[in-house]
């Protein structure tokens, strides 16, 4: 299945599925801004897109908007053509663009009075409210705003508006770590409510905080898709270890990578629960023992970082490299370590990097969940 | 949803439009009560010493354009009538599309439920309602002028008393008493009806000039890029118009200028000779043969440039892709 998985195939065909892409493209003279996508993002999903600059997220959502006309494929919202149907598309969604900017001239009562009248379901209060959560002075011009200022603002229309869809391209940029607290806090407010999101964003952790699944984009094709809850437990284990490096019992094979990066050192890469595996690992002649969280930077390292491995969440900071694929699109892998692959990857570029793959399998307990609920086997 | 952005586009243009409208009313009213100031003989005089050739940059004979009328009427043709209208014109169209665009602002704007046939009637009719309020304004200004000016001039006496010079065979007339000057309101001399045709005229320009800036805006991005082409080819028409009525070998380029369309004084001077042609699309003469287009056609000419521009630029911007802000 060309550019596409099982569990994407499933959630877009699906009638629960709010948003869908169909083999969507858009094509500017020799650049290919995003290339044969198909996705559907579920009902109160809250759908995270990465990938670095020019990997053809904003193409993606502004082709959702009806703001692009795309060169191949369709894209729907709640059933209604995102081309053709625009204006009926837009009333159903919330969208903050990636740099969000306001009239100038006006000031920033009288831009949340206006934005909450030109919609039907706009709520002036709602805005107005959202204003003083951000402790923002809306007495002011938006031209003498600061640009965590005029985000704050943006975010104060687009929040304040009852829509099943939110879009948000980068809500958190130029903000302070409370306003971002409080943003995520939001859109965590937003999926209780049932609604839907899509969120796209460089700060991993904030995606990984407050999304259920994360599609990676690469040079506007999407190249993976990633559920979160699975990913939570991924976990590795290293540590220093007296001898050869064990096997692992028969019954934990399948969750279990084990790897000697050095001599007298093991790494444990683990793919389900860690209660099962913690009475095998006190058998072992293990010290200096430390498990971390396989992190959603790993996870987008194997596709974007210029250099290989699995760094976990303890490794960096959450920017990842925008560099590092060969021109054959491999990747550099991790000096010392074998290569382990694991059918639970949940691959869409054959031609893509082939990491350490470390995560379930389509169909398996991950995708259903993320799917709606439903099983692997309905997905299949 | 309507109310809201008209409301707001309003707010957008008043400054601009009070600032255009303003000088507009001034400018004719100053220029009526300037034309009250000067003596119509003065001006004959003026006009006497220019070549013949001057003639043909103007629509209207020398003769009635040393009248009161056609003195007034001169001011439609004025550089700050007109560059007030275009200023207006090319601002709002220029504004409509690529200006929000490379500002960025269209992005919000659009992402809310309403049409793009709507953001770009919404903004037009703001900027056409534009148009038609500077039109009236420079005939309000006029009539306003009319109104509150008076005129002086010089009566001779009836009694005078020929004396014939010996071998030339004329007579010198001499008065039994010294001239008298009267005042006399303008609008005694000057109906401020016939410069109607020259208001709608002043319209149709301001239509035509903000529909083509219209049209280039929507599919630009750039505001200063759609300027630049607007003002490029705004100059080009002038010259053209200018180039085609300085030699009889090159007038065929006045087909190609819709600034020859725009002659507000031969409207009025149409109006004021013969009123039965002041709204005709087509003038006739005596015997009843077909002379030359009226002022209607013109003022549909250029209306026409306008409305098919606008039109142009609807579909053009319903149907292009809205790139994100740089």
């Amino acid at each position: 299945m060309n550019g596409t998985t099982v569990l994407d195939q499933a959630v877009s065909e699906s009638g629960d599925s709010l948003v869908t892409t169909k083999s969507l493209g858009k094509r500017y003279r020799q650049v290919d801004a995003l290339r044969d996508c198909t996705l559907g993002v579920a009902r109160g999903e809250v759908f995270g897109l990465l990938g670095p600059n020019g990997a053809g997220k904003t193409t993606l959502l502004r082709l959702i908007l009806g703001y692009l006309r795309p060169t191949s494929g369709q894209a729907t919202v709640d059933g209604l053509d995102a081309t053709h149907q625009s204006v009926a598309v837009r009333r159903r969604v919330a969208y903050l663009p990636g740099e969000a900017r306001l009239f100038r001239h006006m000031r920033g009562q009288d831009i949340l009075r206006f934005f909450a009248e030109v919609r039907p379901e706009g709520d002036f209060r709602r805005s107005l409210a959202l204003s003083e959560r951000f402790e923002l002075d809306l007495s002011r011009r938006v031209a003498f705003m600061s640009t965590g200022m005029r985000q704050k603002l943006a975010l104060s229309i687009v929040l304040a508006t009852e829509t099943p869809l939110l879009i948000l391209d980068e809500p958190t940029a130029n903000l302070d770590p409370t306003v971002r607290g409080d943003v995520i806090d939001l859109v965590a407010d937003a999926k209780r409510q049932g609604r839907t999101v899509i969120f796209s964003s460089h700060v991993l952790s904030e995606v990984e905080e407050v999304c259920d699944r994360v599609v990676i984009l690469r040079g506007g094709k999407l190249v993976h898709t990633q559920d979160i809850s699975a990913l939570r437990r991924c976990h590795r284990i290293r540590a220093a270890i007296t001898g050869a490096p064990p096997l692992p019992p028969v019954a934990l094979q399948d969750q279990l990578d084990v790897r000697s990066p050095a001599a007298n050192q093991i790494e444990i890469d683990t793919y389900g629960e860690l209660g099962p595996l913690l009475g095998w690992l006190a058998t072992l002649p293990l010290t200096e023992m430390r498990i971390e969280p396989i992190g959603l930077r790993a996870v987008y390292d194997r596709f974007h970082a210029p250099r290989g491995g699995l760094p976990t969440q303890a490794d960096g900071d959450d920017q990842p490299a925008a560099t590092g694929l060969r021109p054959d699109g491999s990747q550099d892998r991790k000096p010392g370590g074998p290569v382990v692959s694991h059918p639970g990857a949940t691959r869409h570029d054959a031609g893509s990097p082939t990491p350490d793959d470390c995560l379930p399998a389509e169909g398996s307990s991950l995708s259903a969940e993320s799917a709606g609920g439903r099983t692997g086997d309905d997905l299949r | 949803m309507t109310r809201v952005l008209l409301k707001k586009y309003v707010n957008d243009a008043k400054w601009l439009l009070l600032a255009c409208g303003g000088t507009i009313f001034a400018f004719c009213w100053i220029r009526v009560w300037i034309v009250s100031r000067l003596d119509t003989g003065r001006f004959k005089a003026i006009l006497d010493l220019l070549p013949g050739d001057w003639q043909r940059f103007t629509p209207v004979d020398f003769e009635w354009l040393i009248t009161y009328t056609g003195r007034i009427s001169l001011a439609y043709d004025e550089l700050i009538v007109v560059l007030c209208v275009s200023i207006w014109s090319i601002a709002r169209g220029s504004d409509c599309i690529s200006g929000e665009l490379g500002r960025g602002t269209l992005e919000m704007l659009i992402a809310q439920p309403v049409s793009r046939l709507k953001v770009i009637t919404v903004h037009s009719l703001v900027t056409i309602m534009g148009v038609a309020i500077l039109a009236i304004a420079a005939w309000g200004g006029t009539c306003t002028g009319i109104y509150n000016t008076s005129v002086t001039e010089e009566i001779l006496p009836a009694w005078q008393l020929p004396i014939p010079l010996p071998w030339i065979g004329a007579e010198v007339p001499i008065p039994f008493s010294t001239p008298q000057s009267v005042d006399a309101p303008m609008s005694d001399k000057v109906d401020v009806d016939v410069f109607l045709p020259a208001t709608v005229n002043l319209f149709a320009l301001g239509l035509m000039v903000a529909g083509f800036t219209t049209m280039m805006s929507s599919w630009d991005r750039y505001r200063w890029r759609t300027i630049g082409i607007v003002v490029g080819i705004y100059v080009v028409q002038i010259i053209l118009k200018l180039v085609g009525l300085a030699a009889d070998e090159v007038n065929w380029l006045l087909y190609f200028s819709a600034f020859t369309s725009y002659e507000p004084e031969a409207f009025v001077h149409i109006a004021d000779a013969t009123p039965q042609f002041a709204w005709s699309l087509s003038i006739y003469d005596a015997d009843g043969h077909w002379k030359t287009w009226g002022p209607m056609a013109h003022h549909l000419v250029l209306a026409m440039i306008g409305v098919v521009s606008y039109l142009a630029a609807a579909v053009i911007f319903v149907r292009r892709d809205l790139p994100a802000p740089m």
